[in-house]
């Protein structure tokens, strides 16, 4: 099983100011597995209205998939220098 | 290599060559049979081994200027490609046949419906041999690699 990335770092510096930031995203797992507990009642509803649209296996497989994505970002790198700009976002 | 180890009976049963001389020839057709086969899977394996796609983008003037001007540098990892084509199977029917009519219009006939899992990987190693190499008149330089 693919490990997901654990920290991400964003550093987005324009002409004049700028800002870096290192996300923890190994802190933020357990707070989405709680966002996702307490809004598990709202998705079960959704579950239920697009049951007869044939919507069901489609969104459980875009849930996965989206969760598979999460987890390959580990390496992820973009790095965009200009003049007066840069991005740079890493996933570790 | 079939054929050739036919042959080699062939000639033994004919006599034209004596028992000897047929283990030896059908000997060195297995060896040489199970060289190109590691080969063969020495390269697949070096094909999985490749773990990113790289775009490496430096602008003629860095070049000119010691180190200023634009420059991108993106490192895609390729499981992220293989999850993200995963996504194209999702889509639904109707907004499938928006992209293939739009890349029609575009002169691109390429339907997404025939897109298969199995397609997706042999895509993937085929990318693991992708190299681009451009460099332009004004010392601009694109490379798009897999390392």
């Amino acid at each position: 099983m693919k490990r997901p990335p654990m920290l991400m770092h964003v550093k987005i510096r324009g002409e004049r100011r700028g800002f870096g930031l290192w996300l923890p995203i190994f802190l933020l797992l357990p707070l989405a597995l709680a966002a996702f507990i307490i809004l598990s009642p709202l998705i079960l509803i959704a579950i239920l209205v697009f049951w007869p649209r044939g919507w069901r296996k489609r969104a459980l497989h875009i849930f996965g998939a989206a969760f598979e994505v999460f987890n390959s970002m580990r390496g992820l790198k973009v790095d965009i220098q200009g003049d007066h700009h840069c991005i740079y976002i890493s996933a570790v | 290599m079939a054929e050739n180890k036919k042959r080699v009976l062939e000639m033994l049963a004919q006599n034209k060559i004596s028992t000897d001389e047929a283990y030896r020839l059908l000997s060195v057709l297995e060896s040489e049979g199970s060289t190109s086969e590691g080969t063969a899977k020495a390269g697949t394996a070096a094909k999985m081994k490749s773990k990113y796609l790289r775009v490496c983008i430096l602008s003629g003037s860095e070049h000119e200027h010691g180190g200023k001007g634009d420059r991108v540098n993106i490192r895609v990892p390729m499981a992220l490609i293989r999850s993200g084509m995963k996504f194209t199977s999702l889509l639904p029917p109707e907004a499938r046949d928006k992209v293939t009519g739009a890349l029609r219009e575009k002169g691109i006939d390429f339907d997404m419906r025939n897109l298969k899992p199995e397609d997706m990987d042999e895509l993937l190693e085929a990318l693991s041999d992708l190299e681009v190499d451009v460099a332009g008149s004004d010392g601009e330089t694109v490379k798009v690699f897999v390392e």
